[in-house]
């Protein structure tokens, strides 16, 4: 199911020239080194704890139901012997080939096709005080050449009981809806859990799927009873277009949060044996002031989503499946006022679902399934899409190796590492399989072999 | 330590009540981190991380950071449901403290000590040790499942009087009549059937080093292995 037999060519070209190979083969290296011993991800978290990656994630960065318990409990879980800092890195070298290139570049400054890409990150990952720790990450993006903070999740949590039975009860600060979640079928930590940025991206995602990442700061308290029943609350702010600007996160083209903006979650995750089965709901309210311009009132979106996971984690083998659908009611009297957008109403409702094997937790392989429709608009989306629509729908298709779960080489134990390739598929992209741009080009035509090397340390 | 009772049992109040409300006591929770943290300000130290040197002996050793730890895996009183994790309820207290004791020196070594009770092992002084296995040997057992099956039977056979041919003795001359086990030797009855069976696996090819269960189980086959351990789950 390769790319056509043209793309294919030049892509083994690529691979012939040297630096592709140069990558792999560094990353290979450093999975023989003599002797391998505990390592993690984040690695601060395993200092922390003394454990290795596999305790906490079933293939990186999913979480298993201890990791989950690790992060509900305000990643202060300890017992490690080491005293260095809570500090963790990342660094994750990619090389993206698409069935056809894009005229022009796939970014500034980058090719036509066949880009490297380089992502950095430093973490600060662990226990504060007694009750309180921290996932904090920044981000080195070089598509973007820019250094901006990510991911941020800092939590206090304790513990009480409830009817005779364990209630663990907290409040996360955080920057991103969903990023609190503990479960890998929300969207913050839902797969693809890395993906190319030098790849076309359809047109339209709901507000709740990385609308709002890293633009808002929200307070969620939540509490998980007898390991059985999560409930979450909360509330989103976006961020002024200073503090953004000193974040390193572009406001320009976002839309700001009027107010605070509720969300939720609910769920429920029986476990019976080796085996854990997540249902669950999620969601947010937001009033938009659309592309911040004032004047026109507000938008209205509402996102309600539906999620579950299954978890099979044996000795040897482990299997999970995750879903969610979401849809999004958008009532855009603002947008519409100003100009934006032809209706007045909108929907947006997108599916995903995936399942992953993990041998040994060292070799894993992932189907995704991804569909998305919405109502056309010719000015939300104008030309760029087919009919005005957004409807995009495709599969993916990953191979991972992770040598270092149980360990990593003996000049730093604290390394791990996923070898990934990622081919992503297109059935419909931005409403039409054929030439769904008006300029002739086609859904497969964005058709993507991703290869990347993630490094924590 | 001390300071950190004190806060369990007023946070312990203070979750009862949350038994009577939802939305409104969820959002009172917000404010708890403050109410919470001022008391540490006196510099308590967690029960989960406690320091290297031991307490002072005359003090009773405070376990509930720890156990609520250890719970993750083990489950609530050491009910664990995971097979990956073995259930420690009614386990010999001699016993639970040997493990430790070997997971904090490394000496026990099989792949599952290694990614999880190395680390959580490494820092536990030898009260809070003592303490642990007083906790979980005292709980209620979790009862065997219902018996019946052929695995089972053969596998009652093999505890009850061994196989002479294959110089393998009678699982029930250390463990006992019931699998109850006796102060280091641990306590089967009840043990995840997968549990038992890894174990068995890792004593005969010494990835878990015990010199008398290595002799004892390197003779059996996996189908051996599988009656025994269906066997002593039903106990």
């Amino acid at each position: 199911m390769l790319p056509g037999g043209a793309g294919t060519r030049r892509l083994l070209r690529t691979i012939g020239d040297g630096r592709f190979i140069v990558v792999f083969l560094a990353a290979i290296g450093m999975s023989c080194v003599a002797y391998w011993r505990p390592a993690e991800a984040l690695p601060s978290y395993a200092r922390q704890t003394g454990q290795q990656c596999a305790a906490c994630h079933n293939g990186f960065p999913e979480l298993t139901p201890y990791g989950r318990l690790f992060k509900l409990n305000g990643y202060t879980f300890s017992g490690g012997t080491t005293d260095m800092p809570a500090i963790a890195g990342m660094a994750i070298p990619t090389f993206t080939h698409t069935s056809a290139g894009q005229p022009g570049g796939a970014a500034a400054n980058f090719g036509p096709n066949d880009n490297f890409a380089f992502t950095g990150s430093l973490f600060y990952g662990g226990k504060i005080l007694d009750h309180l720790g921290a996932f904090v990450q920044g981000t080195y993006d070089e598509v973007p050449r820019s250094f901006h903070w990510d991911n941020t999740d800092i939590r206090y949590a304790n513990t009480a009981a409830l009817v005779e039975q364990e209630l663990v009860y907290g409040v996360s600060l955080n920057n991103n809806p969903t990023v609190n979640d503990v479960w890998n079928s929300t969207p913050a930590w839902g797969y693809p859990y890395v993906a190319s940025e030098l790849t076309p991206a359809p047109i339209a995602h709901t507000l709740i799927e990385g609308g709002l990442a890293q633009q808002v700061l929200g307070l969620n308290p939540y509490i998980y009873w007898n390991r059985l029943v999560y409930a979450e609350i909360g509330g989103y702010r976006t961020l002024g277009p200073s503090t953004l600007d000193a974040l390193g996160v572009l406001p320009g083209g976002t839309s700001a949060i009027d107010g605070v903006a509720p969300s939720w979650r609910l769920a429920l995750e029986p476990a019976w044996g080796n085996n854990t089965w997540e249902v669950g709901t999620f969601g947010m309210a937001a009033s938009l002031v659309a592309q911040r311009m004032t004047g026109g009132g507000t938008d209205h979106l509402t996102d309600v989503g539906v999620d579950t996971q299954y978890q099979f984690l044996g000795a040897r083998d482990s299997f999970s499946v995750q879903a969610r659908y979401i849809v999004e009611n958008q009532n855009l009297s603002a947008s519409q006022a100003l100009g934006i957008s032809a209706n007045g109403h909108n929907h947006l409702r997108t599916f995903n679902l995936k399942g992953t094997y993990f041998y040994n937790q060292t070799v894993g392989f992932t189907v995704g399934y991804f569909n998305l429709q919405g109502t056309g608009d010719p000015l939300v989306y104008g030309a760029a899409a087919a009919g005005n629509k957004p409807n995009t729908d495709g599969y993916t298709l990953e191979l991972d190796f992770i040598p270092f779960n149980y360990g990593g080489p003996s000049w730093w134990p604290w390394l791990n590492m996923k070898l990934g390739l990622q081919y992503v598929h297109y059935n419909k992209f931005n409403g039409a399989s054929v030439n769904y741009d008006g300029a002739g080009r086609n859904a497969s035509a964005n058709d993507t072999l991703f290869a990347f090397t993630w490094f924590a340390f | 330590m001390r300071a950190q009772t004190r806060m369990t049992g007023r946070l312990r109040r203070r979750g009862t009540q949350i038994a009577s409300a939802s939305v409104v006591v969820l959002l009172s929770l917000v404010a708890a981190p403050c109410g919470a943290q001022a008391p540490k300000a006196g510099g308590a130290r967690p029960a989960a991380a406690p320091p290297a040197a031991a307490p002072p002996a005359a003090r009773p050793v405070d376990v509930s950071g720890t156990i609520h730890m250890c719970s993750s895996c083990h489950g609530p009183d050491g009910r664990s449901v995971s097979s990956t994790f073995p259930r420690l309820a009614g386990q010999q207290k001699d016993y639970i403290e040997a493990q430790l004791k070997a997971f904090r020196d490394k000496t026990r070594a099989d792949p599952h000590a290694k990614t999880y009770m190395w680390g959580m092992a490494a820092r536990l002084s030898d009260p809070l040790i003592a303490g642990i296995a007083d906790y979980y040997s005292s709980q209620k057992p979790v009862a065997g499942t219902p018996g019946g099956s052929p695995e089972a039977a053969a596998g009652a056979k093999i505890y009850t009087e061994g196989i002479a041919a294959e110089s393998v003795p009678a699982c029930k001359a250390c463990h006992g009549d019931h699998a109850e086990g006796n102060s280091v030797i641990p306590r089967l009855a009840g043990q995840h059937r997968a549990y038992i069976e890894a174990q068995l696996e890792a004593f005969a090819s010494n990835a878990r080093a015990n010199e008398v269960m290595h002799d004892n189980s390197k003779g059996l086959t996996a189908e051996e292995i599988r009656d025994v351990a269906a066997f002593v789950q039903t106990q």
